[in-house]
């Protein structure tokens, strides 16, 4: 895979580290932007070309599921793979959020092993 | 209401071994009351709505909140600092979210952003007319312990 951008949305800092040092961890070159909530990830969109959005749900200012409903309604972004990284581990949530566009649907913690299959199914 | 505990114990202890790398052991819950003096440093609040109403409280003493930041930032923390309260509201973030999974043939719940409370022997006001404080004491690493606190009951008072 080569070098890829990878939009990191989540308001806790410690978890976008988190996301990113186990990118890091498996190997895997990207650059990273970032965003503490759903406006903020809405401005990284339109500054920058995306090839891979990690979203927190819940969230200060712009939700994840509204940021999510916002980009999937955008010109050019039907494709974009964004994948919700989220402790909501309802399955109304998981339902939830797939039938609003998520490409796929991570419950946190984190983990190396759970990335790796995830991101191996994405043609980014 | 103690039926709606269990889940919120069984997700802290997975939570914690994920998370933090830590092994805890839960001790029996106990009610508390509102007017409780309290020992701990640190407190974070998530609240519940949606079919049913109540709160989850995770709260600690600063030398666990600080260890504990440090397992996932790997630096030192010595002060209830930024990334302090980061953690800990992260921490309660994700039990609170992973409880929904356990509760969810019993109701559907919106929880809310973490709201963090600290200083020494601080209160956290809940609200009259709620359902009873359950407090689930937790032991880890070698002498530490925290305090789950959950009110919880459906909306329509079941």
């Amino acid at each position: 895979m080569s070098e890829r951008t990878v939009l990191v949305v989540d308001d806790s800092r410690i978890m976008r580290n988190i996301v990113k040092n186990t990118f890091a961890t498996m190997g895997i070159p990207c650059q990273f932007l970032e965003a503490g909530n759903g406006r903020e990830a809405l401005e990284q969109l339109e500054k920058n070309k995306v090839n891979l959005v990690l979203l927190d749900w819940n969230m200060p200012e712009l939700s994840g599921l509204d940021f999510l409903k916002k980009v999937r309604a955008m010109e050019g972004y039907k494709d974009l793979p964004i994948i919700m990284v989220t402790s909501e581990a309802a399955r109304y949530n998981v339902i939830e959020a797939l039938k609003s566009g998520a490409t796929d649907y991570i419950i946190k913690p984190v983990n190396e092993r759970v990335f790796k299959e995830r991101l191996s199914k994405l043609e980014i | 209401m103690e039926k709606y505990i269990q889940p919120f114990v069984d997700v802290c202890v997975n939570v914690f071994r994920d998370f933090v790398g830590a092994e805890l052991t839960p001790e029996r819950p106990h009610f508390s009351n509102k007017d409780d003096l309290n020992e701990w440093d640190i407190s974070a609040v998530i609240g519940l709505t949606g079919e049913a109403r109540g709160a989850v409280v995770i709260s600690m003493k600063k030398q666990l909140a600080c260890h504990l930041t440090g397992t996932l930032t790997g630096a030192t923390h010595s002060d209830l600092d930024e990334e302090v309260v980061d953690a800990i509201g992260e921490i309660i973030n994700i039990i609170s979210g992973n409880a929904k999974r356990g509760l969810e043939e019993a109701f559907r719940l919106v929880i809310s952003l973490p709201t963090i409370v600290k200083g020494p022997g601080h209160s956290v006001q809940w609200p009259n007319g709620q359902a009873r404080i359950i407090c689930i004491p937790f032991h880890i690493f070698e002498s530490e312990t925290f305090c789950l606190s959950v009110a919880i009951e459906a909306s329509n008072g079941a």
